[in-house]
């Protein structure tokens, strides 16, 4: 069984390769890191990601914005996107059972077991 | 001493009897007399006319004139002229008719001497005097009885009228006639004659003054107001012998009197209105100052727990790599990498705090019974009670009404208040929870609430009450203990978010939350919110 392919996108660079760091870790995961919002979309194509993990407040273009842009594009618009963001709140996102606006969330700070969870529920197999 | 000199008017027809009073009056001492002598009653009755005498001495029988009918005529025409009868043996009956009808003497010629005549004279004079002024005073005294604009009677040791002036007369619409020897029961109901009676015979058996202000009844059968003035009236040696009374309306004072009353009470009502509303002023101040300052505390808050989630994450990030590559390696290690999670998840309720402090939150209510929200919430700290050896008590009422309440915000504050009252015993202690609902008698504010929807004054306030047994909050941190990061817990204990988040949930729910101590020890957590409306 291949390594599924995770699409970083989130212009704080520590955090994102951390994150890599974390999940490339585990052996079960091929991680891209994207920290310019405006390239997401490119880097999606080229990538071809199992699934997006997508920060929501970032400059230039939000995250919103972008997960539009791969919903938009008929290649991409079956790829599952998860928003990992500080701009929800923990009760929140267990209140909705992960959900809100339609998509899955997770409020940072998160730990690598939940963001790994998450991945698990929702990318493509 | 210069002898008086007195102008005597003699009128006798006898040349003999005339000489001879002449000759009488002419030894007297004590005053000149200067005798003008007239011999018919037409003359003197001219003269009495023209001429001011002292005194009159007349015969009654005379040429044109006999008896009776002459003193009557002279005294006619001149009433205050003093006048002394000058009578035969014959005729004495007919002069004691005339001193009865006027006549100040009368002497009886022929028992007559100088000095019994002077002394008869000087007397006269004296009398019609005495008489006058006598006159006149009563006259005087009359005219203020019957003009004053009092009602006055007077009765006696039996209750009987015995004078009344004539405004009492016209009030009681009765000649004199008809009131004198009548009662008050002839005139008034037995309820108020009775009255009238029992203070006549305080007056009477005290011998004093007696004043009040009692009902009556006007001549159109109206209900008045007097003011009664009863005074013992004596006789001259002292003995009492009945009532006099004074008595005058006052109903239009006494209406006069209610309305300032009235105006008054209104006054004050208007007054204490007035003061309330300036407090009520004063507090919406307050409390708009305190909204303005929670909201921009608010939004800075919410600026900085969002800025300080990027690093966290960035940290938790790390932190769960190490745990991984070095966390079994090391003991020492592993302690290290333990006691940063634990800071981040620190910063991180730090952070959570502040947004939900900041945020403006939507509440999901529903209709919940507040005694099941309570017990519910009370499962949370069944393992920090036990730990800390507190008991519990709980007096939930029993037919509360439902509120309309968001339930995990109300359960956050509920566990928010336990908690707080768990670490203000740490040698253990009692928790006493209670709720009950009770009427609204004056309006709340809350500071830092801009809210309208208040609990006003006839609404129906559902009350929590956490009470514990602690050591209650000093004086000087009362006034901040809702202000964003106050704690007085140690650090790592207390965030300083609880109470302020509490009380905005609260507020957001239209109630309030409350905290002070209690007398007998320990503080006092109260929400209070309100009853579910259909």
């Amino acid at each position: 069984m291949g390594k599924k392919r995770i699409l970083v996108v989130d212009d704080e660079k520590s955090f994102t390769s951390l994150l890599k760091l974390n999940l490339e870790e585990t052996g079960h995961y091929d991680v891209r890191v994207e920290n310019w919002p405006e390239d997401a979309l490119a880097a999606a194509k080229e990538f071809k990601p199992d699934l997006v993990l997508l920060d929501i407040i970032m400059p230039r273009l939000p995250g919103g914005n972008v997960a539009a842009q791969i919903k938009n594009d008929p290649h991409l618009k079956q790829t599952p996107i998860v928003f990992l963001t500080a701009a929800v709140r923990k009760h929140q996102v267990e209140e909705n059972d992960g959900i809100i606006c339609d998509f899955p969330c997770l409020a940072k700070p998160a730990t690598v077991e939940t963001i790994i969870e998450m991945i698990e529920k929702h990318a493509r197999k | 001493m210069e002898p008086v000199s007195i102008k005597v008017l003699l009128l006798e027809d006898k040349p003999g009897d005339a000489r001879l009073l002449c000759e009488y009056l002419a030894e007297v001492t004590s005053a000149l007399f200067d005798v003008e002598h007239v011999t018919t009653l037409a003359q003197a009755l001219e003269r009495a006319v023209t001429e001011k005498h002292d005194v009159a001495l007349t015969d009654l029988s005379l040429p044109d004139s006999f008896g009776l009918e002459t003193f009557r005529r002279f005294h006619a025409q001149a009433p205050r002229l003093p006048t002394i009868i000058l009578s035969g043996r014959d005729d004495e009956t007919t002069a004691v008719t005339a001193v009865r009808e006027g006549a100040q003497d009368y002497l009886v010629k022929g028992r007559l001497d100088a000095h019994s005549l002077g002394r008869s004279i000087t007397y006269a004079i004296e009398r019609q005097r005495a008489e006058e002024k006598m006159a006149a005073s009563e006259a005087f005294y009359h005219s203020l009885v019957e003009n004053l604009p009092q009602n006055i009677f007077r009765k006696d040791l039996n209750e009987r009228f015995t004078f009344a002036n004539q405004r009492f007369c016209a009030l009681l619409g009765r000649s004199l006639d008809q009131i004198i020897n009548k009662t008050d029961f002839d005139f008034y109901p037995s309820e108020l004659a009775s009255k009238y009676q029992r203070d006549d015979r305080t007056v009477i058996q005290s011998g004093r003054i007696f004043e009040t202000v009692e009902e009556n009844i006007s001549p159109i059968g109206e209900k008045i107001y007097v003011q009664v003035v009863k005074t013992p009236v004596f006789d001259p040696k002292g003995r009492i012998l009945g009532t006099q009374c004074i008595f005058w309306d006052i109903t239009e004072r006494q209406r006069w009197e209610q309305r300032l009353q009235q105006a008054n009470s209104e006054l004050a009502r208007s007054e204490a209105a007035l003061r309330r509303s300036h407090a009520e002023l004063k507090a919406a101040q307050l409390q708009l100052i305190q909204a303005e300052k929670m909201e921009s505390i608010g939004t800075l808050a919410a600026g900085v727990a969002h800025e300080v989630k990027n690093p966290l994450a960035i940290l938790m990030m790390g932190v769960n790599f190490l745990t991984r590559r070095l966390g079994e390696s090391d003991e020492s290690v592993a302690t290290v990498i333990k006691e940063m999670r634990e800071a981040i998840a620190r910063a991180d309720t730090i952070t959570r705090g502040l947004l939900e402090f900041s945020a403006k939150q939507q509440l999901a209510v529903t209709r919940q019974d507040l005694n099941g929200v309570v017990e519910e919430s009370l499962k949370l700290i069944r393992h920090e009670l036990k730990e800390k050896r507190i008991s519990l008590e709980l007096r939930l009422a029993a037919h509360l009404p439902p509120a309309l309440i968001d339930k995990t915000s109300i359960q956050q504050v509920l566990v928010n208040l336990y908690m707080n009252a768990i670490h203000a015993m740490p040698s253990g202690g009692a928790l006493t929870v209670c709720t009950y609902s009770r009427e609204m008698t004056e309006t709340t504010f809350s500071e830092g609430s801009r809210k309208s929807d208040h609990l006003w004054i006839g609404d129906t306030a559902l009350i929590i009450e956490v009470d514990d047994t602690g050591t209650g909050i000093p004086q000087e941190s009362l006034a901040k203990i809702f202000d964003p990061f106050f704690t007085t817990k140690p650090t790592g204990v207390g965030t300083g978010l609880g109470l302020p988040v509490s009380k905005k949930i609260i507020e957001l729910h239209g109630g309030t939350l409350d905290v002070r101590n209690r007398p007998d020890g320990g503080a006092r957590a109260t929400i209070m919110l309100r009853e579910a409306k259909d």
